[in-house]
């Protein structure tokens, strides 16, 4: 058996039985962007656009270092930028573009 | 004080400089300008899918679970066709999902959990806690589950067998708690007043509201 058999037994996100801490009840009351996005979540869904599954491997595709480094709807946000331009529905250039947009609009007025 | 409103769709109107929101709330907004702008979907599609999330809470498993208890053709429906059941007493789902109602018993406690990400039973239950999507439970749920049990002050006696099962984004649990003693006599609302959202998820079970010192968390 070569060494390196078992480094595809599991995937980033696939944790079930692996080595981990003891766990804290911890919870927090939902963010209004947080609800947002996952009400686009399901709306992606329902118009066939990203399904749940898709999104779900979106996310392990980031892999264990950026999985543990975002937050849980921070890495929905990139697994629907990353679907959203394989399938075409966006480019990359469009969403740069209008993220520097939304970015203008919070910052505050030059006077 | 400039006058300024928080609107929890994407028509903001929040004061300039009184909010930054970060990167990837800038990134989510950006994704449904452009899908907005594009026809794919619609600003009101979201602000209706925020309000039926906040119309989902654990009242509603608690509501089919104390049917559950008191009409046995009622849970052996359930039991039958989850998704069906619930949707006779209003509860419909809005996904593609299966529902796989877990029944406890005297000898098997049932626990759910999604290894792979946060399959939950939304229709009824609403969203998950955090710690039910973070990797400590994902992980040893299915490895050591009456560990975890036991971190949830929950003691199952040995001769009673542990469930684990696993969701995914296709098929979705809901556990179906044991009755407390005592409660030969209650309502179906006071019943549905015991039944919590952890032991709906498995991870504790519900106390008897009669027992000495009996507290029902």
């Amino acid at each position: 058996m070569k060494a390196n058999n078992n480094l595809v037994d599991w995937l980033p996100n696939d944790l079930g039985g692996v080595e981990s801490d003891r766990f804290q009840r911890v919870d927090h009351e939902m963010l209004p962007w947080e609800k947002r996005c996952h009400a686009l979540a399901d709306v992606l869904d329902q118009h066939k656009i990203v399904s749940t599954e898709e999104k779900r491997r979106a996310v392990e595709a980031l892999g264990s270092d950026l999985i543990g480094k975002l937050s849980y709807y921070e890495r929905w946000a990139v697994g629907f930028a990353t679907l959203l331009f394989a399938k075409g529905v966006i480019s990359p250039g469009e969403l740069a573009r209008k993220m520097a947009e939304v970015a203008s609009r919070f910052e505050p007025e030059a006077s | 004080m400039s006058a300024h409103m928080h609107d929890e769709g994407y028509g903001t109107t929040v004061g300039r400089g009184d909010y930054t929101p970060g990167y990837y709330e800038i990134m989510e907004r950006s994704i449904a300008e452009l899908l907005v702008e594009k026809g794919r979907i619609s600003a009101d599609d979201i602000r209706r899918q925020i309000e039926v999330l906040d119309s989902r809470n654990p009242a509603l498993g608690a509501r089919v679970v104390a049917r559950a208890w008191v009409d046995p053709e009622f849970r052996a429906r359930l039991l039958a066709n989850g998704r069906a059941a619930c949707e006779e007493l209003g509860i419909t789902s809005y996904e593609d999902t299966e529902l796989i109602v877990l029944e406890n018993t005297e000898r098997v406690h049932n626990l759910m959990v999604c290894t792979l990400c946060s399959c939950y039973p939304r229709a009824v239950m609403g969203l998950p806690p955090d710690w039910y999507k973070l990797k400590p439970y994902r992980a040893r749920a299915v490895k050591e589950p009456r560990a975890v049990l036991a971190e949830f002050g929950t003691i199952i006696p040995e001769d009673v067998e542990v469930r684990v099962s696993d969701a995914t984004a296709h098929v979705r649990f809901l556990v179906l708690p044991r009755r407390p003693a005592g409660t030969e006599s209650f309502t179906e609302e006071q019943l549905a007043a015991l039944v919590t959202r952890d032991a709906m998820i498995g991870v504790t079970t519900i106390k008897s509201p009669v027992s000495a010192g009996g507290s029902t968390r």
